[in-house]
């Protein structure tokens, strides 16, 4: 059951000379005229084969620990299976050979799943009309901080100021600068929460909007999120979700109820698309009506007959992307949502969270849960209180064949540990996934920092990477 | 679990969530299950079936041969479900790759400095107008006037924070290339960057391009470049560009409805620390073997908050990959070789049509790449029903995709042609042509 990483000594594919087979069509006798004065006179591609790049690949996937391989408890990551029903359907050509600027009624069938997707955000979240444009969370992020921007401008409201809690993602304050806004940090109290004295302190006529998410980073649902809705509503502000944790939530509240004005949604996480290793996401945003003109164009709309893409209103604040969108990884959120369905989505939640406390109850003895409250999709604890430094935790687990937690955030816990097992684990995962993490906290100082020991590389000097900056071959 | 946990039901463990946000109801629909799914899938993407059309839809998202390899790799489970790297010692694979990304396409470009990959290439140019600023703090940039309208917009919500002030610049009548007395006359002192693109958006290659070095003063060249182009055209390197960003959609990925794409961005050595998105970094491990790691993530988000260079997280590491796997297999050669018929294709269409009377295909003396804005006076209804009837996809209307489009370029339709389009799919083009004016 345990990962065991294969181990190559993979040349980098400059060092590979086998020689390109790769053949195109033959060409016309005609050759091209370049103007002379942007000839090119120089161009050194690698030169492979392509049974030697086939290789190549290979060798390097099999020195990847991926979702498919076991347990993957990234903290706020929400690493659940990805399903290979949304592989099949995203690999058909009628989907995905398609033009962006086609005649309308040529790709009728992309709109509908682009209309379907819109519907279905709107229904899990409860907001009025969603944009998939935005290609991934933080450019939702942005996206939204953009809407609040316009919306303030054209009522001529000088507000220039958007609070976050300090236990926020680190793209929550760096969206909201990039759209020209001080960020505010209010502090949380000791349940985990936001500390209501401290938001009271930080609102003002300047106040644009609260960023935040809920369950927040520490697992904590936010228990006066009703309470903190009217109070931003009251001062003029608006209210924006962070949906990177909406994957403890699904059918059982949502943003709107919560009085959230504009959310996004990472469809890479709570909907089940794969990662990538890195990308692509996909970060929709949806808003209350009174902001819906404010989306970026186009929208899809749906007449009874014919789906079209249509400018969301006169406030529009334009173009976030090339087009329309990560369509590929829309078309496989649609599957998974329509695959789920309701009940479905709701079971995810349910057991997700159920999982993530189950965790807890097996290792709190030994590591001690950043805050008392109920977790929800994810929890956070600090190596301190097992004696540990969380990275040598990390190193231990790698060495038993597992994935570790993010660490070292949120930045309010000390030597964090942020567990987010996700509903793609049985209690044989859990119970495996505590007890290396029990053992870790056993194990003596000297040897956990000789860890990792049984992977293909042992610690990396990650000092010297950025002092002796080595970015290419 | 439950029984363990000392709970009655699972309902138990959201009690800490108020009564009064509880959804009520929640109705998408009962699931399918994977057959029905897999059916219903195919029938809706029987809606798009256009089978027997010629494309000439171009524009910045092309129609190129994609190696099978390609997707093969990119299936693979290991790349494709897999998060971004953070524990290096078990994702030394995908950070190889990244690191050969970051190596291959420095080459194509002659930058410097490639980082992992950002959103697509219009995002792209966003954050190099950001980049700029935070390395000069100056507040001017000087944007060609012909830029397609999206680009500028996406542009403009990624400077609108920083206050840049734009102002356009614009191309030689008869040529079509930049008019460098009009950029020379607006450069000054106040100028963070000049944005020059080649191919520029009448799908040009800019032979004046090469001039901008020596009059740019103390702005930055930003360069957004074609980077099939680059197997015959200069590399943007070479003519001074201190950041290069393109699109790299061409490089092995589909037409994919216009994502996921890939946003390619370059630079010079000396911005590193100045630059967005990640970086994947060589340095050793405990035993002094050769290892890849994330750097440099001091500027980013996670690390650095609102001080950070860019709030980009998530990034197109797959995408990379797929263009990494693309220029490894058809090499220096097969990318000469497409770029080369890209050329041969666009010529032979500019003079095919140009024989049709009232079509002007050759708007311009300079050399076409990809993309051929053509004049027909013809209203664009008419135009439309009769490609569609004659089953050819095409004729981008400049008045939409541009800017800027007076002059010549009024009732100008785009065409573009790559290494898949036929002399069977330029006639088509022409009798349908020759019918409709």
């Amino acid at each position: 059951m345990m990962y065991k990483q294969a181990s190559y000594d993979e040349p980098l594919l400059r060092e590979i000379k086998s020689g390109t087979s790769y053949r195109f069509p033959s060409v016309e006798s005609e050759t091209a005229e370049i103007p002379k004065k942007l000839l090119r006179r120089e161009l050194n591609l690698p030169s492979v084969a392509e049974y030697d790049v086939a290789r190549h690949f290979t060798r390097l996937a099999e020195m990847n620990y991926s979702v498919d391989n076991g347990i993957y408890p990234l903290g706020s990551c929400t690493m659940k299976y990805n399903p290979k029903f949304a592989d099949e359907i995203a690999a058909n050509p009628l989907f995905r050979d398609v033009h962006p600027m086609r005649p309308e009624s040529t790709i009728q069938g992309n709109l509908r799943i682009m209309y379907e997707l819109q519907e279905y955000l709107r229904e899990i979240s409860d907001m009025d009309a969603v944009s998939l444009q935005p290609l991934a969370g933080a450019h939702g992020e942005f996206t939204g901080m953009r809407i609040v921007r316009k919306y303030f401008e054209d009522r001529g409201e000088n507000r220039t100021e958007v609070i976050i809690p300090d236990s926020a993602h680190g793209t929550n304050p760096a969206s909201a600068t990039m759209a020209g806004f001080d960020v505010v940090e209010v502090p949380s109290n000791e349940k985990g929460m936001v500390d209501l004295d401290a938001l009271d302190a930080a609102m003002s006529d300047r106040t644009a909007a609260l960023m935040i998410t809920n369950p927040n980073t520490l697992g904590i649902f936010e228990e006066n999120i009703v309470e903190i809705a009217r109070k931003i509503h009251e001062a003029g502000g608006l209210l924006y979700y962070d949906g990177a944790n909406l994957n403890a939530i699904l059918g059982i509240t949502s943003p709107g109820l919560m009085g959230f004005d504009i959310v996004h949604f990472n469809l890479h996480k709570t909907f089940a698309t794969p990662h990538g290793g890195g990308g692509p996401g996909s970060g929709p945003v949806g808003v209350k009506k009174f902001l819906s003109g404010y989306l970026p164009s186009p929208v899809v709309r749906f007449d009874g007959r014919r789906y079209s893409l249509v400018d969301s209103g006169n406030e529009s604040i334009g173009a976030m992307a090339t087009h329309y969108g990560s369509f590929l990884v829309v078309l496989r959120a649609w599957a998974y949502i329509r695959y789920m369905g309701s009940n479905g989505l709701r079971h995810a939640s349910e057991r997700a969270v159920l999982n993530t406390n189950y965790l807890e109850h097996l290792i709190s003895g030994i590591y001690r849960p950043s805050h008392p409250a109920p977790k929800k999709h994810e929890m956070v604890v600090s190596a301190t209180s097992a004696g540990k430094r969380a990275s040598d935790i990390a190193k231990f687990i790698l060495d038993n064949g597992m994935h570790p937690p993010t660490i070292y955030f949120p930045l309010i816990v000390h030597e964090a540990l942020m567990i987010e097992v996700t509903e793609s684990a049985s209690k044989s995962d859990l119970d495996r996934y505590a007890d290396v993490l029990l053992k870790a906290a056993k194990e003596d100082e000297e040897s956990i920092k000789q860890r990792p020991s049984n992977t293909h590389r042992r610690r990396l000097d990650e000092v010297r990477a950025a002092r002796q900056l080595v970015l290419r071959w | 679990m439950l029984e363990i946990l000392g709970k009655h039901s699972t309902d138990d463990l959201f009690s800490d969530i108020p009564e009064e946000i509880r959804k009520k109801d929640f109705k998408i629909s009962g699931g399918l299950s994977e057959y029905e799914l897999l059916n219903y899938a195919s029938e809706t993407a029987e809606l798009n079936r256009a089978d027997g059309f010629s494309n000439f839809l171009g524009c910045g998202t092309y129609d190129r041969i994609v190696p099978s390899i390609v997707d093969h790799v990119l299936s693979k489970t290991e790349f494709l479900t897999s998060y971004t790297p953070y524990q290096a010692e078990i994702s030394q694979g995908m950070l190889q790759a990244l690191f050969e990304y970051q190596s291959v396409m420095s080459d194509l470009l002659e930058m410097d400095v490639t980082n992992s990959s950002m959103y697509d290439g219009f995002t792209a140019l966003g954050e190099a107008v950001r980049m700029a600023h935070r390395i000069n703090g100056k507040k001017k940039v000087l944007y060609p006037e012909n830029i397609y309208r999206r680009k500028m917009s996406v542009m403009e919500n990624y400077a609108h924070g920083l206050g840049i002030e734009f102002e356009p610049y614009g191309f030689e009548e008869k040529s079509g290339f930049i008019d460098l007395a009009d950029i020379s006359e607006k450069i000054d002192d106040g100028t963070s960057a000049i944005i020059v693109e080649n191919p520029n958006s009448y799908g040009i290659l800019d032979e004046n391009v090469t001039q901008i070095e020596e009059m740019k003063r103390n702005a930055l060249l930003i360069a957004y470049v074609d980077p099939v182009s680059l197997g015959v055209i200069k590399p943007p390197g070479s003519y001074g560009a201190d950041i290069a960003v393109a699109e790299g959609q061409q490089l092995g990925l589909h037409q994919n409805f216009g994502g996921p794409f890939l946003g390619i961005f370059s630079f010079r050595k000396e911005y590193v620390r100045r630059s967005p998105g990640r970086l994947i970094g060589k340095t050793v491990d405990a035993d002094g073997r050769d290892s890849y790691v994330m750097t440099l993530q001091v500027r980013e988000q996670h690390i650095r908050r609102q001080k950070a260079m860019s709030n980009i997280c998530s990034n197109q590491a797959l995408m990379a990959v797929a263009a990494l796997t693309y220029l490894a297999t058809v090499g220096s050669e097969g990318i000469r070789n497409v770029a080369g018929q890209t050329i041969i294709k666009s010529k032979a269409l500019r003079r095919e049509l140009s024989s049709i009377p009232n079509v002007d295909a050759s708007l311009f003396s300079g050399t076409s790449f990809s993309d051929v804005p053509v004049r027909i006076d013809v209203e664009r209804e008419r135009l439309n029903d009769l490609l569609l009837r004659k089953r050819i996809f095409g004729g981008i209307p400049a008045d939409d995709l541009l800017l800027h489009a007076g002059g010549k370029m009024s009732s100008a339709y785009f065409f573009s042609v790559t290494e898949k389009t036929t002399n069977e799919d330029l006639r088509k083009l022409k009798e349908a042509l020759e019918e409709v004016v």
